[in-house]
């Protein structure tokens, strides 16, 4: 099922900061990995991944740096600081507490 | 759109500051393309379905572009005003110098004591400030207004009305002068766009006799201030100069 813009672009940076807890990635392996956890569903323009990637940089949250992979390529890839990783947790955090009070909303509306 | 020309309409769309940045930034967008084609291939897609679908999973230039210069915004507008602080201050002290040279070669030559020009100095630094303004003015209203002259004009205009009330309030006595040698600066700004050469010196010229000949009768043995002239037409010279060098620098911030 294809998700409204909006939802998609909200969460965003969370889902970058999430990946990025578990190890460096370069931008498409996020895309990549975003779309193998989610089986697919979780489909954005690609493209708008990058200004993302470079706002939480700015903000001090990822660290990056140009590396050569395995087929010669230079990738430069992103990594969370330590910043990002209190704003990773808090986020998933924040998450969490939303989702669970609109799913109570949603349940009691529906009951 | 070729995959390759997406990124670069992407930089050229977004601004970015700094040319190590936009480099960086077109390289990253780069290899993701790159990526993104060879998974393509790799599917089995021939060229024209895979640049379809490149195109299509990975977005808009415009939007992209649009998302990178908000991101950057700040920093764009921190380097903008600090670029033209550095302009104004060096066009300021270019004018101190040829007006101070110009009023100084003449002194030498009527003879006259340097200590007698330097009398009137604090009247002198409204006249600088007002060439520099005038010039200036006009010339970052055709950087915010690249496609209308006329609403460039409207703001040197709406500066120059400000400034000549701020002088005649300050120096009643003596505000026709830096006015007109904000109007001179401006006007010899708006003539150095057109091709002809030397057609600019009637730019510096043109306010100062329209002055003269207004409060010219009114105050009793006023002449046309040639050496005002001289030193307005050297100033915008090297304004000019100041100018290109400082796009040399900074086009790539500032275009």
């Amino acid at each position: 099922m294809p998700f409204d813009r909006e939802l998609l672009k909200g969460s965003i940076a969370l889902l970058i900061l999430k990946l990025l807890s578990e190890r460096d990635m370069y931008g498409y392996e996020i895309i990549q990995e975003s779309l193998r956890r989610s089986q697919d569903a979780f489909e954005f323009k690609e493209g708008t991944l990058y200004p993302a990637l470079h706002h939480l940089h700015k903000r001090g949250y990822l660290h990056s740096e140009w590396r050569t992979g395995k087929n010669g390529k230079q990738r430069k890839y992103y990594g969370l600081t330590a910043a990002g990783r209190k704003a990773a947790r808090r986020s998933e955090q924040e998450w969490f507490s939303f989702t669970k009070v609109v799913n109570a909303i949603l349940s009691k509306a529906n009951a | 759109m070729h995959l390759d020309r997406i990124a670069s309409r992407i930089i050229l769309l977004a601004k970015l500051p700094g040319n190590n940045r936009r480099a960086e930034v077109a390289e990253e967008l780069r290899t993701h393309l790159e990526d993104l084609a060879e998974e393509m291939r790799s599917r089995g897609y021939d060229e024209e379905a895979l640049n379809r679908i490149v195109r299509m999973r990975f977005g808009e230039a415009e939007e992209i572009a649009e998302a990178f210069a908000s991101v950057y915004a700040p920093e764009r507008l921190a380097k903008l005003i600090l670029q033209s602080a550095m302009l104004v201050t060096a066009s300021a002290m270019a004018v101190v110098v040829v007006i101070g040279a110009v009023q100084l070669i003449a002194a030498i030559c009527t003879a006259t004591s340097i200590v007698s020009i330097l009398r009137g100095i604090h009247q002198e630094v409204f006249g600088f400030g007002a060439i520099t303004a005038g010039y200036c003015s006009v010339y970052a209203g055709e950087r915010i207004f690249p496609t209308s002259l006329t609403k460039a004009l409207w703001l040197s205009a709406a500066l120059g009305v400000c400034l000549a009330a701020v002088f005649g309030w300050l120096v009643p006595q003596h505000a026709a002068l830096p006015s007109a040698a904000f109007a001179c600066a401006a006007a010899g700004r708006l003539l150095q766009r057109v091709e002809i050469p030397f057609v600019w010196f009637a730019g510096t010229a043109l306010p100062l006799l329209m002055a003269w000949a207004l409060f010219g009768p009114l105050i009793s043995g006023w002449q046309f201030p040639w050496l005002v002239w001289v030193g307005l037409t050297v100033s915008c010279k090297a304004l000019r100069e100041i100018v290109r060098l400082f796009e040399r620098l900074f086009v790539e911030d500032f275009a």
